[in-house]
């Protein structure tokens, strides 16, 4: 039988149909890859990401994205106006570089994708070593941004 | 605890009637003691001023100014010998060392006599020349006495002399002029600022050798105002060397002669005698002598208004201070005049200073008078410690010429902010922004931390439905 083609197009392979995930995918689910350019190559990343990857993750990347913006805010406001109180700079902007390495740890040890290494910790439990991590980095900073 | 001491102190030197502040035991050094009488009225002057006077020979074998170590005398009156020196109990390492421990030393000098080598050696110690020809004297041909030395010219008519410099009080104020007879001229060093001369000869007058015959001089010794008649030496502990340049000015005869100055109408009295009393006084410790009273440093922290001046304050003179405080010093110095002690004033152009000083002076602040007790002046002032912790030093450091020397220092140690001093993050404005920063990323957390809850529980939830 001839492969399903949804798409008449020229010499494209078709890759299989993505897995069934909670989000419902946009896409008419076939892979035009005629990445061209590097903005076709951006915007296919970004269609295979928002497709493939689940809800709870994509919860993390944008609590991730959200800390690397307050950072580079903190940051370039340092390099404009400069370090004054240098405990104090330290202290905010290592706040939100030590919560994306924690959140970052918390992805690794969820991401379903990854279960075959993690197998010995729970999602509970990393979430539980996320937390009392998050609650040291906080009570760290306050203190040393005095 | 110090007022009452220092009451103390004050009430038995009034019992004991004692004039000089640094004891009345004095000893005159005359080779022939005959010649005593020529100089009674000055033994009558000092002792009348509360002075016990002892008459040695040098050439007495059991003559020592020193006894068991100590001074055995406060004071010394040296005058010339004839022969070659002042014997072996007044050499001149011996004379030093009874400076250093605080003895007075009045030496004269006389031109009739050359004046031994072991006496010239002692001067240079001190930095004080006299001519390398020992028969010199000073001559003035526009000033010298008409009656008594018309032709030679030897007997020098001085005015009375005026201040040093215009911020040093003068001590030697009198009335009139002053014979000078017959002087050796001395020329001081410019090496140490111990050194002032007392009494200076005219812009006229010179150093010559009588004996010699030419015309002209040629490279005297010095001239003019560079000659010094009488001359001060004031070590750094305070003790006090006068070299009066002519032995002759003490006598009796001089004492009120009647001298004539050249194209002067008529004869006037010297003021010798006056002149002798104020040199022997202040070589004597009687006046130009300054005390130190209370000194007190303490935080000024601004809690209460603290009258500095008359009480006491409570927590005063703490050995350790933080950087960045304000800080008050005052002190009292007194002024010993002969007989009491009097608030000191110092000149107008004059100021005592305080160095709050490490290694060097971080500070150096003029201290204005505060108060006046009955016996002394406040000085104080105040200030902002500065920002280096360390061990410094409060230093107050007059010594001016005449004047006892006032060295007096406290050390404290000047700490660092205590963990708990520093300024809170909130009470610096220019760390808002990274505050902000830290509470935002909590903030996100905590909403984070409730969306992973929420969605954790929908999707059991959901599982468990389906």
């Amino acid at each position: 039988m001839p492969p399903k083609n949804r798409h008449p197009t020229s010499a494209s392979v078709q890759s299989s149909t993505p897995k069934s995930t909670p989000s419902a995918t946009t896409t008419t689910s076939s892979k035009p890859l005629n990445a061209n350019t590097a903005q076709d190559i951006v915007q296919n990343v970004w269609d295979k990401y928002v497709q493939r990857t689940p809800q709870r993750v994509k919860l993390l990347d944008s609590f991730m994205a959200f800390l690397v913006a307050v950072g580079a805010l903190q940051f370039v406001y340092c390099v404009i106006v400069g370090n004054y109180p240098f405990n104090a700079f330290l202290s905010g902007f290592s706040a939100t570089v030590g919560q994306f390495v924690l959140t970052a740890s918390l992805r690794i040890q969820t991401n379903p994708e990854n279960k075959a290494e993690f197998e010995t910790i729970s999602n509970e439990r990393a979430f539980a070593d996320f937390i009392f991590g998050s609650l040291l980095l906080h009570f760290f900073c306050v203190n040393f941004i005095n | 605890m110090r007022w009452l001491f220092s009451f103390l102190v004050l009430a038995l030197l009034g019992a004991v009637q004692a004039l000089s502040s640094s004891g009345s035991r004095l000893l005159v050094v005359l080779e022939e003691l005959a010649e005593k009488d020529k100089y009674s009225e000055f033994w009558d002057d000092l002792r009348g001023r509360g002075y016990t006077l002892s008459f040695e020979s040098p050439k007495n074998d059991k003559l020592s100014i020193f006894k068991h170590g100590e001074r055995a005398y406060d004071h010394l009156i040296l005058f010339p010998p004839k022969t070659k020196g002042l014997g072996p109990a007044l050499t001149p390492k011996l004379l030093l060392e009874f400076l250093k421990k605080d003895g007075n030393v009045l030496l004269t000098l006389s031109a009739d006599h050359p004046t031994p080598s072991a006496i010239v050696s002692l001067l240079l110690e001190l930095d004080i020349h006299l001519p390398s020809d020992r028969n010199t004297l000073v001559v003035d041909h526009f000033n010298y006495d008409t009656v008594s030395a018309g032709e030679k010219h030897d007997v020098l008519l001085v005015p009375a002399p005026k201040a040093l410099r215009a911020d040093v009080k003068n001590y030697f104020e009198v009335d009139g002029t002053i014979a000078v007879p017959r002087a050796v001229g001395q020329g001081l060093g410019n090496a140490t600022p111990h050194l002032a001369p007392i009494l200076r000869a005219g812009s006229s007058a010179y150093s010559y050798n009588p004996k010699d015959e030419a015309e002209i001089v040629e490279d005297p010794f010095a001239v003019g105002e560079q000659l010094s008649l009488v001359s001060a030496m004031q070590a750094r502990n305070s003790a006090r060397f006068t070299v009066v340049g002519s032995t002759e000015m003490l006598q009796n005869e001089w004492f009120d002669a009647k001298v004539g100055a050249v194209g002067g109408k008529e004869q006037t009295t010297t003021a010798n005698r006056a002149f002798a009393a104020k040199v022997s006084e202040w070589t004597f410790k009687e006046t130009g002598v300054l005390k130190v009273g209370r000194l007190q440093h303490y935080l000024n922290e601004g809690k209460k208004n603290v009258n500095e001046s008359a009480v006491g304050v409570p927590e005063h003179n703490p050995g350790i201070y933080r950087i960045k405080t304000d800080v008050s010093f005052t002190i009292e110095l007194s002024e010993y005049t002969s007989t009491h002690l009097s608030p000191f004033t110092p000149p107008a152009t004059d100021d005592v200073q305080l160095e709050f000083s490490m290694l060097s002076p971080f500070h150096r602040l003029s201290l204005t008078p505060l108060a006046q007790t009955a016996n002394s002046t406040i000085f104080g002032t105040s200030f902002v410690l500065p920002d280096q912790h360390g061990i410094f030093n409060f230093r107050v450091n007059y010594k001016r010429p005449f004047l006892t020397s006032v060295d007096e220092k406290r050390q404290v140690t000047v700490r660092h902010f205590a963990h708990d001093e520093w300024p809170r993050s909130w009470n610096i404005s220019a760390a808002w922004v990274w505050v902000g920063g830290i509470w935002v990323t909590v903030a996100g957390w905590v909403a984070f931390v409730a969306l992973w809850l929420y969605s954790e529980g929908v999707e059991k939830g959901v599982k468990k439905t389906q």
